[in-house]
């Protein structure tokens, strides 16, 4: 019996669950515009993760950042969830660095 | 390790995003997809129980649970269709009963818009449904 795949799912569900939280969260506070951050953290994390020898921090940190680029392309459909009035909506977000050229892109939406 | 899950969190995520909401919104007798998901995903667990690959008992562990939770997802959609957080389909029966229920149920996608950075007053709100009427 191996156990590592089914502790790592379980464990990897509760890192998906957490980021619906991080997501609508950032949103409200921060605004959609951060997201070219944010999927580089998740980048910098998935490749981190390759040279962690222990398995399981590697597979989480992996997990993790996996869920990070995700919720980057989940960033632009909450801030329209906010302004429709599904969620609180906060003026005075806190903007990025580089926000003139982050405007200027296509927020990424799967 | 860390690749492996990476990928299969990823992408399982991507896929369970897109095929719940297409499958939601076409087949009439959700029960079906929604043990299909079930059984797929306890099979995958029992996979990822006995394989000697740590690689592959990751990557089932985690498409499993993923599985597992697209079967409740499915529910969880048809609940966004009843409010209205997601376009209902009228050629599908349970949705075209569902609009006749609920008042709150659209065929119109909310979400198809850019964030434009203010909140929707109530004026507006009533002119984009009444515009998809």
């Amino acid at each position: 019996m191996n156990w590592f795949g089914i502790s790592v799912g379980v464990a990897t569900l509760f890192i998906i669950g957490l980021g619906f939280i991080w997501v609508i969260r950032g949103e409200r506070y921060f605004g959609f515009l951060w997201w070219p951050y944010v999927m580089g953290a998740g980048v910098l994390f998935v490749i981190s993760s390759i040279f962690i020898s222990n398995h399981y921090v590697s597979a989480l940190v992996g997990a993790w950042g996996a869920s990070l680029l995700w919720g980057s392309t989940e960033l632009k459909e909450q801030a329209v969830r906010g302004e429709l009035g599904w969620y609180p909506f906060r003026y005075g977000k806190i903007l990025p660095p580089l926000v003139k050229i982050i405007r200027k892109w296509k927020a990424p939406s799967l | 390790m860390g690749l492996a899950s990476a990928a299969a969190t990823f992408f399982a995520v991507w896929l369970g995003h897109v095929s719940v909401r297409k499958i939601e919104r076409e087949v009439e007798g959700l029960w079906i997809p929604a043990l299909l998901a079930l059984s797929v995903g306890i099979g995958l667990e029992l996979a990822s129980l006995l394989s000697p690959s740590l690689v592959l008992s990751t990557v089932f562990g985690i498409v499993g649970v993923t599985l597992l939770w697209d079967a409740l997802e499915l529910y969880r959609q048809q609940k966004r269709i009843e409010h209205g957080h997601a376009p209902a389909n009228p050629q599908n029966p349970r949705h075209a009963n569902i609009l006749a229920r609920h008042p709150k149920a659209t065929t119109l996608d909310w979400l198809d818009r850019d964030p434009r950075g203010v909140p929707f007053t109530a004026d507006e709100l009533r002119a984009i449904t009444e515009g998809t009427k």
